[in-house]
């Protein structure tokens, strides 16, 4: 697949207007900067892991940091819900279950799809769901 | 997803194969659940993700691991079909084109094994993504840009290898690839250009073999498995200005590409432009329902209404322009004027100087992002896109035929019209997304009409698509007619010749080995 972005859009300001929500073009100075994520940690990716925050920013990273296409989303879906829109970086969420994370990282939900298990493996995803698992 | 087994193998010999392969790779590398075979399917597929079902998947760690398992292969006659990090959306993902092979999944071989400022080169294997070599250079502060396609998840050899473009000097990708190690289907190693010498440090360099030089064989194709190449990468310019214009109407674009391509061609332009519909906007704005919540076609009328409440031409020129500033300034001026002869509008511009942050969607400066595939929620529900993708020469007589044939095809289909153009030089890729809701029967089956539409009228005016999904790679290749399909006949010795158990890709891009000949024009 190939297209691109102009440098203007999305993300930051959702204009509400008759029960719709459509996305405000914010002006350029607002695009967020790129973020690096950490160097994925040394070692057997198979064995247990307690670093699930590291490993979320290297494997989830490409979309699940400030600006990331899931972030954007979720963000989206998580203000229609009347949250605050810091609660579109699954780092922020206080209501997700290690099992849930578990689930949509294999199974794959809206645009999001499933995971490989070279994308994260098992003992990876044990570690990233512990960390997102806020609610257990 | 239930396992689906390749022709000819009886579920002994698939476990067979699976258990000699847990021996080279190790147990869990090897992964044949049914979530597994999931995980492997197409995303976006156009109907049943089962009509291109993977039977397994194996992750080799290493080159001496791929060859173990390509032999392997060929002794248990088990079809592979390799992919480099299998995000390959629009196009099947990871899925295979024949039933029941084994995914060869090279996402753990992700070593960047060079990455040279003087010379401005990196070697690297399949696994490693345009995330990963950016954070690299990053980390490295290496004044070295990369060029990423619209959906930068992916890996860099993977979309090179499959003809992926971006948008910056260094956008054909393919282009960009210098020397390259492919394991054959029989297991053997083979390295092209200069790495045919030991030891040689032009390998990644100089772009010629001594003799017949291969390296573009390997790309959308299934004579080898490449497990690492070199990639040519941009130096880090001094400045680079971007130059905005809207372009209010769509006939316009027959003389916006009259205008830049001779630029390109020239040189005074280097990048890729990238000219896209209104449409391409709209999807990062909402959901469709948000602007027309009907079902058809969004109508010219309320098109016409969108592009006012929100500003936008029909069509967006981007222009980049990269090097040093008194360079940029003079190059600048020239863009302009031309442009100026057809439009009256200032431009807006967009300075960028070494030191300056880049925001991180900027695509034209070679910023990885996943951000354009926010577009699959447009439709809603299970959100998924195609591009019917020809190529046509870079003249506004060509892009306005190509353009009018497919709006109308498409129109006759009732469905939206989001065009773009890329002009990559003396031809422009013209990718018309079609976007469409995975859980919508009748809206997938219309979408495949179409596609079939798309293909057999375009052919008939004499243009073909440049990279197509698994389910038609078939009907694309019919198109390559000539001489009574001389280029598949000689591609297809070739194939045989290599590879006579069939077992690397059968079927990609509609190059089919003996051994699977029967399968050929199959949906799956």
């Amino acid at each position: 697949m190939t297209r691109m972005l102009s440098r203007a859009v999305l993300f930051a300001g959702l204009v509400l207007a008759g029960g719709s929500a459509v996305l405000a073009d914010p002006p350029p100075m607002m695009m967020p900067p790129y973020i690096v994520r950490p160097e994925a940690p040394a070692g057997d990716r198979l064995k247990p892991s307690g670093d699930g925050k590291t490993l979320f920013e290297v494997h989830c990273g490409y979309c699940h940091l400030v600006g990331g296409m899931g972030t954007n989303l979720l963000t989206k879906q998580r203000m229609m819900m009347g949250e605050t829109p810091d609660k579109g970086l699954l780092a922020n969420r206080t209501d997700l279950t290690a099992d849930y994370v578990k689930s949509v990282v294999r199974m794959g939900k809206g645009a999001m799809p499933a995971q490989t298990k070279v994308d994260v493996t098992e003992a990876e995803l044990e570690a990233v769901s512990k960390y997102l698992g806020k609610a257990g | 997803m239930k396992l689906h087994l390749p022709p000819r193998v009886s579920p002994k010999a698939f476990d067979a194969m699976l258990a000699a392969s847990a021996k080279v790779v190790g147990k869990d590398w090897v992964m044949a659940s049914d979530a597994d075979r999931d995980a492997y399917s197409d995303v976006y597929a156009p109907g049943s993700s089962e009509e291109w079902p993977a039977g397994a998947a194996i992750a080799p760690a290493s080159v001496e691991e791929v060859r173990a398992i390509v032999r392997l292969a060929n002794e248990h006659k088990t079809p592979l079909w390799p992919v480099a990090r299998g995000k390959n959306l629009g196009y099947g993902t990871a899925a295979p084109r024949l039933a029941g092979s084994i995914v060869l999944d090279l996402g753990r071989m992700n070593k960047i094994l060079e990455l040279d400022s003087k010379l401005s080169y990196c070697v690297v294997e399949p696994g490693v993504g345009f995330f990963d070599l950016y954070d690299a250079i990053q980390r490295e502060k290496a004044p070295l840009w990369l060029s990423v396609p619209g959906n930068a998840w992916g890996s860099v050899l993977g979309n090179a290898l499959d003809h992926g473009i971006g948008y910056t000097s260094y956008g054909l990708h393919a282009r960009n690839l210098c020397g390259i190690e492919a394991v054959l289907p029989d297991g053997d190693l083979v390295r092209t250009g200069m790495g045919a010498m030991e030891g040689n440090p032009a390998w990644h360099l100089f772009p010629f073999s001594y003799g017949p030089t291969f390296d573009l064989a390997f790309t959308q194709s299934n004579l080898g498995v490449v497990t690492k190449a070199g990639v040519w990468l941009q130096p880090a310019p001094e400045t680079s200005l971007e130059i905005v214009w809207d372009i209010p109407n769509e006939e316009d674009i027959a003389w916006v590409i009259d205008t830049i391509a001779p630029l390109k061609i020239s040189g005074l332009i280097d990048q890729n432009v990238f000219v896209p519909s209104w449409l391409g906007k709209m999807v990062l704005k909402g959901q469709r329902k948000d602007f027309w919540d009907k079902p058809g076609a969004i109508p010219e009328w309320r098109v016409q209404e969108l592009l006012k409440q929100y500003k936008l031409g029909y069509w967006q020129v981007a222009l980049r322009l990269y090097g040093e500033e008194p360079v940029v300034r003079a190059r600048a001026e020239v863009v302009k004027a031309a442009m100026k002869r057809h439009l009256d509008a200032a431009p807006a511009e967009h300075w960028w100087r070494q030191g300056d942050p880049i925001g991180q969607y900027e695509t034209t400066m070679g910023v990885p992002s996943a951000v354009p595939l926010q577009m699959s929620d447009w439709i809603g529900g299970r959100g998924a896109h195609m591009g019917f993708s020809p190529v046509v020469p870079a003249t506004g007589h060509h892009v306005m035929d190509q353009l009018k044939r497919s709006r109308k095809i498409i129109a006759d289909h009732d469905v939206d019209f989001y065009a773009s153009f890329t002009i990559g030089g003396r031809f422009a890729n013209n990718i018309n997304m079609l976007m469409y809701d995975r859980d919508q029967p009748e809206m997938v089956a219309n979408m495949r009409k179409l596609f079939d539409a798309l293909i057999v009228e375009t052919a008939k005016a004499g243009y073909a698509e440049y990279r197509t999904h698994l389910g038609w790679m078939d009907p694309v290749a019919d198109t390559f007619g000539f001489n009574n399909q001389a280029l598949r006949r000689m591609t297809e010795k070739v194939k045989n010749a290599l590879d006579p158990n069939g077992i690397v890709a059968p079927g990609k891009q509609g190059i089919w080995p003996a051994a699977y000949a029967a399968q050929r024009g199959g949906k799956a």
